[in-house]
């Protein structure tokens, strides 16, 4: 199926650009992703919280940089950029670990599990529900990137070392005043 | 994030209180396991007062239904709500994890 989204690498893509971006650069604790992910998200206006959904993905990003780039290691550290407005949400994430490597694997189970998906087969779907790699432990779920690459409308992006995620997700142009089509 | 059991016939009903986050919603997973040891079969998550949940809360909920499903036991989780639905939705679990709209749907369901 070509509506499959996939993770992708690319040095050059125009998300890595951070001009006109915050910046903000946290330890690696684990005990403190949802606090960093709050002093990002205060941000971000109202209109694209979608109540908690932004925060929610934002930390799902944080989390991975935190425990699989930086393996909790508490003297590494996480940068993070990010923007808001009304119309959009971009947020680039990078850590010192040696990068995602598994990312093409990634792009076919989840394919496989997208499958599943439309032909509605939650029998095969079992397979497919929480990715794990070698270095997976039993608290990690395995399924974060699956809400991230359909969320984050944008693209999901990373370098090439993969230790280096940029995400943006826009958001439908709300109208102002009068709408003179109706009138 | 808070945990209460119910029971209504031979089922018997969580209520989810709070956020299930990367920090507690392994309590979830280790109630429902504790349960079934106890040889209860017959589930309802009730999480009509859960306004947050991450992949670690979504992560259980597969975890417990999957146990679930290998041991031909019954589960629904009811009261799907806000951004918690959006998520579901997103990681595309709507059809997979057994979803009844209401605590009395999900027991005629499992009753029957």
């Amino acid at each position: 199926m070509s509506d499959i989204k996939l993770l992708k690498t690319d040095e050059n893509s125009k998300l890595f650009d951070t001009t006109g971006m915050f910046f903000k650069e946290f330890n690696s604790d684990y005990r403190q992703i949802r606090y960093y992910t709050l002093l990002v998200v205060q941000k971000a206006p109202p209109e694209i919280k979608e109540i908690n959904l932004l925060e929610q993905q934002i930390s799902e990003i944080i989390k991975n940089a935190v425990k699989h780039g930086n393996k909790c290691d508490i003297n590494k550290k996480v940068k993070v950029w990010y923007y808001f407005d009304n119309e959009k949400a971009q947020l680039i994430v990078e850590d010192e670990g040696n990068g995602f490597k598994e990312l093409e694997t990634w792009n076919s189970f989840n394919k496989k599990r997208i499958n599943c998906f439309i032909n509605q087969n939650f029998e095969e779907m079992e397979k497919y529900v929480s990715f794990r790699t070698k270095h997976s432990d039993e608290n990690d779920s395995g399924n974060a990137l699956f809400a991230a690459v359909e969320y984050w409308n944008g693209g999901v992006v990373f370098n090439k070392k993969r230790n280096k995620v940029a995400v943006l997700k826009t958001f439908p142009k709300k109208r102002h005043g009068i709408d003179m089509d109706s009138m | 994030m808070e945990l209460k059991v119910r029971k209504y016939s031979n089922t018997y009903i969580i209520d989810v209180n709070g956020e299930m986050d990367l920090y507690n919603s392994y309590k979830l997973k280790e109630l429902v396991l504790k349960m079934i040891e106890k040889k209860i079969g017959q589930f309802i998550i009730n999480l009509e007062n859960v306004d947050y949940i991450d992949s670690s809360g979504i992560g259980a909920l597969i975890y417990i239904c999957s146990t679930i499903k290998k041991i031909n036991m019954k589960l629904q989780i009811t009261n799907i709500h806000g951004s918690v639905k959006k998520v579901i939705e997103l990681t595309k679990l709507m059809g997979y994890f057994p979803i009844s709209n209401s605590v009395e749907d999900a027991i005629s369901k499992i009753e029957q």
